[in-house]
């Protein structure tokens, strides 16, 4: 503080607050009684340890409700400032709490900055100083006398008056404070009040309530009478007949969840077709476990059972099935040979499966996330569940298999799962190397859709444990507080079930939290304010989905949360751009370019934020999506489609993409092109090239032209390195097909409009080998004719051995027709030369090794091509002079 | 024997069709035996690579068209392995960086160490440096860009860039101002079709000039696409009449057709099924922007005067977001919705007017 260079400025800037409130103060002081309530007793009630405070009767529980609402009741005394309503009404206590503890920390803070500040600078500047105390004790002064001359008042000033002087600054002040503006435009702080301070002022004007008193506390007072009336009802009940409690002493140390655990099938909150489904499946194995008839096809039960499983299994794919399918296989096994249950974490899914397994006459054997689960660990626990059976057990029960958690299970384990149900179906009977499945599985997961339960899905039966509803929920929420000796009312429990989602176990445990706090009293804002009950708001895209596209107007912000919970802002973008069109009247398209815009801002934000790796704009993404809401939402409720369209032409895309970069890789570097020329001038083109127009005759009929323009399409065939390739048609015809695909690149839809005949692919085919063959000749001849350029060496030392090679150079001036007669030359030189070791046409077999095709197309118009194979035809001589 | 694109390709800088006197100075520019990096753009199916191909032959001879094709791999610095195809040369090497998506950093990194850090063994009678040809460099990333920067001055001893683009706009100025910029530009009608009938006199065809006139115009001044739609009619009806169906690519109709659709209706229905539409074309491999030229195209073709204006200042703003975007299929659709909401608009008013 002392490094302010002028005193008096700093003087000035100190004390400036100070001084205005002393002059206001002066001016009110005329006027108004002014209490200052002594703070002292603050500052105990603020150094209070918390365990000070338990000891609160219970009656007091309403005042801190009360004590929430900030007192600004300034406004009935200073007439020129005009407030905000003072009565704040109840449900805002949340974000009032939070304002509340700021407030006494800052509160007290300030305090303390104060008398820090004014230390130090007493040394520097004593005549300020001395003036400042000097009217610090007349106005203490002042306010003692006050306070003795009117006692009665007391209470109105101490809400009202005593905060003028020093709870109210034109500056900004170091406490905590609201801005106030009155109709001036002058702007005022008020300070805000603590919690204690407010508490004691009520304690000591609770009995001097008048009409002044605001909304808020007079409510909070007639609900205190209420619950005290509640309470001494309760305590006379408890006096009359001692609870018939089980024995405390020892319950005490379970948790209420284990405890309240259902033990019988009526205890049972999740649905009753559920229930239903399980209980059944698990008596289908009566036949192969227990050895006794199973009563399958009791008609009524059969009935109802359907009816009341197709409200849970609509969504199972075999659901229709289920009406032809036997439930058991020939082995008298149930055709499932496990059940998968799912659902949200909580509702009692474990319980359910441990419970019928019990009520079937099973003994459950659990195996769960916190065991080991690799493939050994887990053959092993599935061998000993179900082929063996405990001795330790009076009963001699069989095992019933629980898997819980499964969709936490690596892949492996559930495909041995699988495996072991599946193999036995099929292979059980013949090799006998593995037992079949004799005892049931539960399998329980959360997740239906786990990537790991892919292949369990299909083989398993799939009951959907559903949240608990409400009114279930909190018929036995209120049953376990009876129990418990907790009071509570009725709306309070359905409050707390609400809460919790369908979560059984979530509730109790909220209700033991707070059994544990010693309140034999559960009231709504123990309900309100506990944060353990609520869960985390993990939204699937498609809840995201409805929800935008659906009108809210309880809470409008409530969009923007659920997109946030439910993240993959790109699936949920996806998601809208895919429904939007549908989702209102939009005659004249002006929803759907509004939609859009958002979208497009969407889109260059995420990309903006990808390319950069700058995440400042990250948290603008959900705003945008949630401006959609406002565009799009509508009050007709409407199926939302899976975004799946982006993915799915993704695939096609990179699909087609994976035949032009074959072409591109396939065709000969002198024609390769870029990609985006091949994929739009080239490719689409070449279809039309490639479609020659013959006559459909043999190909040695064929004219010049025909023959030629055949040739040219072998040509680019090779060049493009596209091939026909036979493959056999689902009706087991062969067919010429062009392979890579490139009409699928080049047309969109209609292939075949320009797809050239059977016949005439097949000629194309044959002609593209000779094509093949004629360039492999060529690029043969090539070789030696460079090396005959480029080195004239070899040819001139060389006059025998190299004999091929010259004779290959003098063709290469040489007209084709004499080209046939060359081989002739070297059939009549190399007998010679190979006549001393054979004697035999040895060289012709030399020459056809090296060459063998290519010889003989080059050399005779006539060629044919043995095809493998044989006919069943009658053989006969058949003479020339016959035919003539 | 193959397509007449690749049979008739020019191979000598002087037998070119068009722009010969460019022709005449990059034969002048090689005489020196030496030039410095090239930038080569200009639209496609102008003739760039021809020219180069010829430019090259003219430097190093007959060699550079014994051509082969390699796959060299990479390794990015994430470890992931990348294979690119090259096609080469003993003189040159040609590669397409942009076929390895972001990590063409890499490639041009290391590809042009290699080549330039292999000088020739037997310099006497070559050339003592390499040429390195890079395919659409405006679609490089600016990373990769960047890295080039250093390495064309670093290397200029040994190696040669010739870098090829369509527009320079999207090379950085840095790069713009390290080559010689070369631009080629598309073929007037009329060359094309003098092209047409040059080589249809060789094959020993005859075309009427009508024809070859159509198929110019129907090419959009791409020589490539107008050889091979020529091809395409001669196979598909020999003796050449004047008013003969061409075949054009199916991409060309398919906008067409979807022009025509935004244009019959303008319902968020109908707009649904336009969607389908794009999608159709965007995984053929339509470049986005070529859609929403040819959209654009199309339907200011059926627009009243006044909406010309507004309608092409839409598709520029809606194009532009696309480029700062990824989806391209959520800006096309905009635009074809602010389109309909346009006309519809204007249908109504003037409707209105008429009663």
């Amino acid at each position: 503080m002392g490094d302010y260079p002028d005193p008096d400025e700093e003087y000035e800037l100190m004390y400036a607050d100070e001084l205005e409130m002393l002059k206001e103060d002066e001016d009110l002081a005329e006027t108004n009684i002014i209490i200052k309530k002594p703070l002292p007793a603050k500052r105990s009630l603020d150094f209070s340890s918390p365990i000070a405070k338990k000891p609160v009767p219970s009656t007091d529980l309403n005042h801190i409700q009360s004590t929430n609402t900030i007192t600004t009741s300034i406004a009935t005394e200073s007439t020129d400032i005009s407030l905000t309503p003072n009565l704040v009404p109840l449900e805002e206590f949340t974000p009032v709490s939070s304002k509340r503890t700021a407030d006494e920390l800052f509160g007290d803070i300030g305090d303390i900055d104060f008398n820090e500040i004014e230390l130090p600078s007493k040394r520097q500047k004593t005549e300020e100083e001395n003036d400042m105390d000097l009217i610090e004790k007349i106005l203490e002064g002042r306010r003692l006398k006050q306070s003795l001359l009117e006692p009665s008042s007391r209470m109105l000033g101490n809400r009202s008056g005593y905060k003028a002087k020093d709870n109210l600054s034109l500056n900004i002040p170091r406490w905590a404070f609201i801005p106030l503006t009155n109709k001036d435009g002058d702007r005022v702080y008020v300070k805000l009040e603590s919690e204690e301070s407010w508490e004691t002022s009520l304690d000591t004007g609770a009995e001097k309530m008048s009409l002044r008193a605001s909304y808020s506390s007079t409510w909070a007072e007639a609900r205190k009478i209420l619950e005290d009336k509640q309470q001494k009802l309760i305590s006379e009940e408890a006096a009359s007949q001692p609870l018939p409690d089980m024995d405390a002493d020892i319950n005490n140390n379970m948790l209420l969840v284990d405890k309240y655990r259902p033990t019988s099938y009526l205890d049972l909150l999740s649905e009753e077709p559920v229930n239903r489904a399980l209980l059944h499946w698990l008596h289908l194995w009566d036949k192969i476990v227990f050895k006794k008839e199973v009563k399958t096809k009791e008609p009524q039960q059969r009935t109802t059972f359907s009816k009341k499983a197709g409200q849970f299994q609509l969504t199972n794919k075999w659901k229709g099935k289920k009406e032809e399918e036997p439930e058991m296989d020939e082995d008298g096994r149930p055709h499932h040979k496990v059940a998968l249950l799912c659902g949200p974490p909580g509702v009692g899914k474990t319980t359910l499966a441990h419970l019928l397994a019990r009520i079937a006459g099973y003994r459950p054997v659990e195996l769960n996330a916190s065991d080991e689960r690799s493939t050994e660990a887990f053959r092993n626990a599935l061998q000993s569940a179900t082929l063996m059976r405990s001795v330790i057990d009076a009963e001699k029960r069989p095992n019933c298999l629980i898997l819980d958690e499964i969709d936490g299970a690596p892949l492996p384990t559930v495909e041995l799962l699988v495996r072991w149900c599946t193999a036995t179906a099929t292979e059980g009977k013949k090799k006998a190397k593995q037992q079949p499945l004799k005892r049931p599985v539960i399998a329980i997961c959360n997740d239906l859709y786990a990537t790991s339960l892919r292949p369990l899905r299909p083989v398993a039966l799939i009951v959907q444990v559903g949240g608990v509803s409400i009114s279930r929920l909190s018929s036995r929420l209120a049953l376990v507080c009876q129990r418990e000796g907790l009071t509570v009312s009725g709306h309070v429990t359905a409050a707390l079930a609400a809460r919790v989602q369908g979560d059984v176990r979530a509730a109790i445990q909220v209700l033991s939290f707070i059994k544990a706090r010693a309140s034999r009293q559960l009231s709504m804002e123990d309900v309100e304010n506990t944060a353990i009950g609520t869960k985390d708001c993990n939204k699937s895209i498609m809840q995201a989905l409805q929800t935008i596209f659906t009108t809210n107007d309880k809470e409008p912000e409530a969009v923007l949360k659920t997109i946030q919970a439910a993240g993959e802002y790109d699936k949920l973008v996806d998601g809208i751009f895919e429904n939007y069109l549908t989702a209102r009247v939009d005659g004249r398209l002006v929803i759907a370019v509004e939609t859009l815009a958002w979208l497009q801002l969407y889109d260059v934000i995420s990309s903006w934020t990808q390319r950069h790796q700058n995440y400042s704009l990250y948290g603008a993404l959900p705003l945008c999506l949630a401006r959609c809401h406002a565009v799009l939402a509508s009050r007709t409720p409407q199926r939302m489609k899976f975004p799946w369209q982006a993915q799915e032409n993704y695939r096609k895309k990179v699909e087609l993409e994976s035949i032009v970069s074959s072409v591109l890789r396939g065709s000969s570097p002198s024609v390769c092109s870029s990609r985006a020329a091949l994929q739009l001038d080239v490719l689409p083109l070449l279809p039309y090239l490639l479609a020659p127009q013959l006559r459909t005759a043999n190909v040695q009929l064929c004219s010049e032209s025909e023959r030629k323009a055949l040739r040219t399409c072998a040509g680019a065939m090779c060049d493009y390195g596209l091939q026909y390739v036979q493959q056999r048609t689902p009706d087991g015809l062969y067919a010429f097909v062009l392979e890579p695909p490139v009409y699928r690149v080049a047309f969109y839809g209609t292939e075949e409009k320009v797809r050239p005949p059977p016949a005439l692919r097949q000629a194309i085919a044959r002609e593209q080998q000779l094509e093949i063959i004629r360039r492999s000749e060529e690029m043969a001849n090539r070789v030696p004719a460079r090396s005959s350029t480029s080195g004239t060496q070899p040819t001139k030392s060389t006059s025998e051995k190299d004999k091929p090679s010259t004779s290959k150079e003098k063709d290469v001036p040489l007209p084709n027709h004499l080209q046939r007669l060359q081989p002739k030359v070297v059939k009549r030189n190399t007998p010679q030369v190979h006549k001393d070791f054979f004697g035999r046409i040895v060289p012709l077999s030399q020459v056809q090794r090296n060459d063998p095709v290519a010889d003989v197309i080059s050399s005779s118009s006539v060629f044919y091509h043995y095809q493998e194979g044989f006919n069943n035809a009658v053989r006969r001589n058949v003479r020339v002079r016959d035919l003539l | 024997m193959s397509l007449w694109v690749d049979k008739h390709r020019p191979r000598d800088l002087m037998k070119l069709d068009f722009h010969t006197d460019q022709a005449v100075r990059l034969k002048s520019l090689v005489q020196q035996s030496d030039f410095p990096h090239l930038l080569v753009y200009g639209p496609s199916g102008a003739g760039k690579k021809t020219r180069i191909m010829c430019l090259l032959r003219e430097l190093y001879g007959s060699g550079v068209e014994r051509l082969r094709q390699e796959t060299m791999t990479f390794t990015t610095p994430s470890n992931k392995k990348v294979e690119i195809m090259t096609v080469s040369s003993n003189y040159h090497i040609e590669v397409n960086p942009t076929d390895v998506g972001i990590h063409d950093r890499v490639v041009i990194m290391d590809l042009v160490k290699t080549v330039a850090q292999t000088h020739q063994i037997d310099s006497s009678g070559q050339r003592e440096f390499k040429v390195v040809i890079l395919n659409e460099v405006d679609d490089l990333t600016k990373d990769a860009q960047h890295a080039l920067r250093r390495t064309m001055e670093k290397y200029v001893a040994t190696c040669r860039l010739i870098l090829i683009a369509n527009s320079i706009s999207r090379v950085i100025p840095a790069i713009r101002s390290r080559c010689l910029t070369i631009r080629v530009p598309a073929p007037t009608e009329t060359e094309i079709a003098s092209v047409l009938k040059l080589v249809c006199k060789k094959e020993g065809l005859s075309i009427p000039p009508e024809l070859a006139m159509r198929l110019a115009k129907a090419a959009d001044r791409n020589l490539r696409r107008a050889l091979l739609m020529c091809e395409a009619c001669k196979v598909q009806q020999y003796p050449f009449t004047v008013d003969q169906k061409i075949p054009e690519p199916d991409w060309q109709l398919f906008i067409r057709e979807t022009a025509a659709l935004i244009l019959s209706e303008q319902t968020p229905k109908k707009l649904g099924e336009v969607r389908q539409k794009l999608y159709e074309l965007i995984i053929h491999g339509v470049p986005p922007d070529m859609i929403f030229g040819g959209l654009l195209k199309e339907l200011v073709r059926n627009c009243d005067m006044s909406m010309k204006c507004q309608v092409a200042s839409h598709a520029a703003t809606y194009e532009h977001r696309m480029r700062l975007g990824n989806k391209a299929i959520f800006h096309i659709e905009a635009f074809v919705a602010k389109f309909m909401a346009i006309y519809k608009k204007f249908v109504e008013e003037s409707m209105g007017d008429a009663f």
